[in-house]
C-alpha cells in the first residue's frame, strides 16, 4: 500500500501526517502582537503583501522617518489600513520603521 | 471640564468610566487596555461613507483567553459599557475595526490567535478570532497537511472566524463560509460560557464533525448579531484533490450576464461546477491594476465607450467567468467535456483554461483564489479611484438572467446618477447570486463623500422596493436595512436581545439590533 501511487496511498499519507499534526496541535505560528521573530517577519507577513506587489507604494529604500512609518501604520492612509497594538505593538513597530527607514531599495539600487 | 477620553460611552459617566477602565487594567494589564488617541486611531480608521465622528470608540480592550472575554463582560455589566467585539477588524468596505456607534468599547479579540486543532483525518479545524487566513494557511504548509482554506479576497491579514460570523464567502467548493462552519464556542452577555451543537455535551468529540447537535440550531442566531462572543468556532477544511484545473469564460458585452447565468446556473446546481464561481465585471477586473485617470479625466462615471475600449486593449471581457473543477484527472475530463459542449452550445462566451492564458497575473490571481491562497492583490481597486472610500453594497438576486440584469441596470442606472463606476461581480451560490458592488469614492473629497452616502442610501431604498434585500452591509447602515426586513423580524431580534442580553452591553446596533 505504501508504495502506490494513488488515491489510497494520498488518504494513507494524510494519516500519517495526522500523527504529527495532532502532537503539535497549538503549536500555531502566529501572526500578531508579541509573537513576530523581528522586524523582517512583519514586513514579509503583512507589508509585503501590498508594497511588494504594487498595491501600495514601494517603502523600502525611501530614507524615510523611522516615526514617520510608524505614524502611517496606526494611523492608515487613504485606502491602507490603520495597523493596531495588537497587529503589532509599539516596540516591534519601532523596529519595523528603523528597519525601514534604513532599508536599500528593492532590487539593490537606491 | 474636556474629558481625557476622546468618545465616552452614551449614558456612562466618566468617573464610572474610570472605574470600568481600572477594572479592565486589573484583568487584562496596563497593556491591553488603550484610551489614548494614537492608539486608538487605529480603531477609528474607516473606508465607509460616514463621519469618523459617529464611529470613534472611547477604548479598546484586549483580551488573550475565554476567561478574560467573560471577565470583561461581567464589567460591562457592572458599568453598562457597551462593547463592540472585532476577530481580525479587516472588514474594510463594511466599517473596519471601528465600532458601530461613538462610544463603544472595542473588544479586540486579535490576541487570541490560537490555531487549537487540525485533524487532517476528519478535515477540521477549530479556531480562535485572532487567527489570520494566513497563518491557517501557513500552518497547513509547515505541517505537510494536505488541507484546502476557502478564503475571501483578499484576505492574508482577515480571519476565518469573522469572515463567517460575518457571513462572507470565498471561491473553492466550500466558499459559503458559514456553511461550513462546525460549533462555535461563545461567551453570552451573562458571562457563561456556550458551546454550539455537539459542543455542549461533556466530553462530545463531534462538535466539529456533525453540526446540529439536539433541539435548535443556535449557531445562526450570533452571526451578524449580538447576542454573544464567539470565542472559538470550527470548520470543515476541504481535502486537497488530485488535480485542480482553473478556466475562465470571457463574454464581450454586459448584457451577456444573461446567457452566463443561464448556461451556468444548471452546471452549479449540478455540480458540475463545484466551487462559488465568481462573474466579474470588466472594472473590477481592470481596476485592480489600472488608475481612472489614465482613462477617464470627465465629470461623472466613466462612459461606456471608454470602458469597451480598455476591454478591448487589454484583452479581458466585459464579463469574466472564474471556475475551476476540482477531482482526479478522469473526473475533471469529463466534467470539462460537459463544460466544454454547454459553453458552445449556449453560442456565447470564450472559454480559455490555463494554459491558453498564459502568463496572466489577473488569472493567476483568481486561480489562486480558487485553490484558497490569499493575497491582497484585490486592495488594487483601491488605487482605481483613489482617496481610500469603499463601501459594498451586496445585494442577493436569483440565479436567474433577467434578474442579474435587472439589477445590473438599477445599480448602474442610480451609480451613474450620483458620479460613480459600477464595479462589480456576482458570486454564484446554488440557487443564488451575491450581487457584490464596490462604491468606490475618493473619501478625502467631503463633496464625493457625501455623495457616496447618498448614493449607497438612494440604492437600499430602490433595491428594497423592488424586494432585493441586502445580506451584509456597513456599521452606517444597518439600521436602514433591518427596516428593508420588516417589522415582525426587527421586534423578534430585539426580544431575543432582551432575553440574552438585558443590559443590552454587546454590539449595541450590529445589523440594527438593539434593546
Amino acid at each position: 500500500m505504501k508504495k502506490k501511487i494513488n488515491q489510497t496511498a494520498v488518504l494513507a499519507g494524510i494519516l500519517v501526517i495526522g500523527v504529527v499534526a495532532s502532537a503539535i496541535a497549538g503549536d500555531a505560528l502566529a501572526q500578531a502582537a508579541g509573537q513576530w521573530r523581528d522586524a523582517n517577519h512583519v514586513y514579509s507577513k503583512i507589508c509585503a503583501n501590498c508594497h511588494e506587489i504594487g498595491v501600495g507604494p514601494v517603502i523600502k529604500g525611501r530614507n524615510l522617518d523611522p516615526d514617520y512609518y510608524q505614524s502611517v501604520v496606526r494611523h492608515g492612509m487613504r485606502a491602507m489600513p490603520a495597523f493596531r497594538p495588537t497587529d503589532v505593538d509599539d516596540a516591534m513597530l519601532k523596529q519595523v520603521g528603523e528597519m525601514l527607514s534604513k532599508s536599500p531599495a528593492p532590487g539593490g539600487s537606491k | 471640564m474636556p474629558s481625557k477620553y476622546i468618545a465616552l460611552p452614551k449614558g456612562v459617566s466618566e468617573k464610572a468610566f474610570d472605574a470600568a477602565i481600572r477594572e479592565y487594567r486589573e484583568i487584562l494589564g496596563e497593556a491591553n487596555v488603550f484610551t489614548d488617541a494614537d492608539h486608538l486611531a487605529s480603531y477609528s480608521k474607516i473606508m465607509i461613507p460616514d463621519s469618523t465622528d459617529n464611529h470613534t470608540p472611547s477604548a479598546a480592550i484586549c483580551p488573550a483567553s475565554t476567561e478574560e472575554v467573560q471577565r470583561c463582560v461581567a464589567v460591562c455589566n457592572k458599568y453598562k459599557v457597551p462593547v463592540w467585539p472585532i476577530s481580525t477588524g479587516r472588514n474594510l468596505g463594511y466599517g473596519s475595526a471601528a465600532p458601530g456607534s461613538r462610544g463603544q468599547v472595542v473588544m479586540d479579540l486579535r490576541r487570541m490567535n490560537k490555531i487549537i486543532e487540525v485533524d487532517p483525518v476528519l478535515c477540521t479545524a477549530l479556531v480562535e478570532p485572532g487567527v489570520t487566513f494566513q497563518q491557517l494557511y501557513d500552518y497547513l504548509q509547515e505541517n505537510k497537511i494536505p488541507l484546502w482554506l476557502s478564503c475571501p479576497a483578499p484576505s492574508s491579514i482577515a480571519g476565518p472566524l469573522g469572515n463567517a460570523a460575518d457571513r462572507g464567502v470565498g471561491y473553492t467548493p466550500y466558499g459559503e463560509h458559514f456553511m461550513f462552519s462546525c460549533g462555535m464556542e461563545v461567551v453570552m452577555p451573562t458571562g457563561e460560557v456556550l458551546k454550539t451543537g455537539m459542543g455542549s455535551l461533556p466530553n462530545s468529540n463531534t462538535a466539529q464533525v456533525f453540526k446540529w447537535g439536539y433541539g435548535p440550531y443556535l449557531d445562526g442566531i450570533f452571526t451578524q448579531s449580538n447576542y454573544g462572543i464567539i470565542t472559538k468556532m470550527g470548520f470543515w477544511l476541504m481535502p486537497a484533490p488530485p488535480a485542480f484545473k482553473p478556466y475562465v469564460i470571457r463574454y464581450p458585452e454586459e448584457t451577456d450576464i444573461v446567457d452566463i447565468v443561464e448556461t451556468l446556473r444548471p452546471l452549479r446546481l449540478a455540480m458540475i461546477i463545484p466551487n462559488a464561481v465568481v462573474i466579474v465585471h470588466a472594472l473590477w477586473e481592470l481596476g485592480s491594476f489600472l488608475k481612472r485617470a489614465d482613462h477617464y479625466t470627465g465629470t461623472g462615471s466613466i462612459p461606456d465607450s471608454v470602458v469597451k475600449d480598455m476591454v478591448t486593449k487589454n484583452k479581458v471581457g466585459m464579463w469574466n467567468v472564474y471556475c475551476g473543477l476540482y477531482g482526479s484527472p478522469e473526473q475533471n475530463e469529463v466534467n470539462w467535456n460537459i463544460i466544454q459542449n454547454v459553453v458552445k452550445a449556449s453560442g456565447k462566451g470564450e472559454l480559455l483554461t490555463a494554459e491558453q492564458v498564459g502568463d496572466d497575473p489577473v488569472f493567476k490571481y483568481r486561480a489562486d483564489l480558487m485553490q484558497g491562497k490569499m493575497n491582497t492583490a484585490e486592495f488594487g481597486l483601491y488605487n482605481w479611484r483613489g482617496g481610500g472610500g469603499s463601501a459594498w453594497f451586496a445585494p442577493v438576486s436569483q440565479a436567474r438572467g433577467s434578474e442579474t440584469l435587472k439589477q445590473m441596470d438599477m445599480a448602474k442606472k442610480i451609480l451613474g446618477k450620483y458620479g460613480f463606476d459600477y464595479v462589480a461581480e456576482f458570486i454564484v451560490g446554488w440557487r443564488d447570486m451575491h450581487h457584490i458592488v464596490d462604491l468606490l469614492y475618493d473619501r478625502t473629497d467631503p463633496a464625493q463623500l457625501k455623495a457616496a452616502h447618498d448614493c449607497f442610501d438612494e440604492l437600499l431604498t430602490a433595491f428594497s422596493k423592488e424586494g432585493y434585500g441586502t445580506y451584509r452591509v456597513n456599521t452606517a447602515f444597518m439600521d436602514k436595512v433591518a427596516d428593508t426586513y420588516g417589522p415582525v423580524k426587527k421586534e423578534i431580534n430585539r426580544k431575543i436581545k432582551r432575553a440574552l442580553d438585558p443590559n443590552g452591553i454587546i454590539a449595541p446596533g450590529k445589523s440594527g439590533i438593539w434593546n
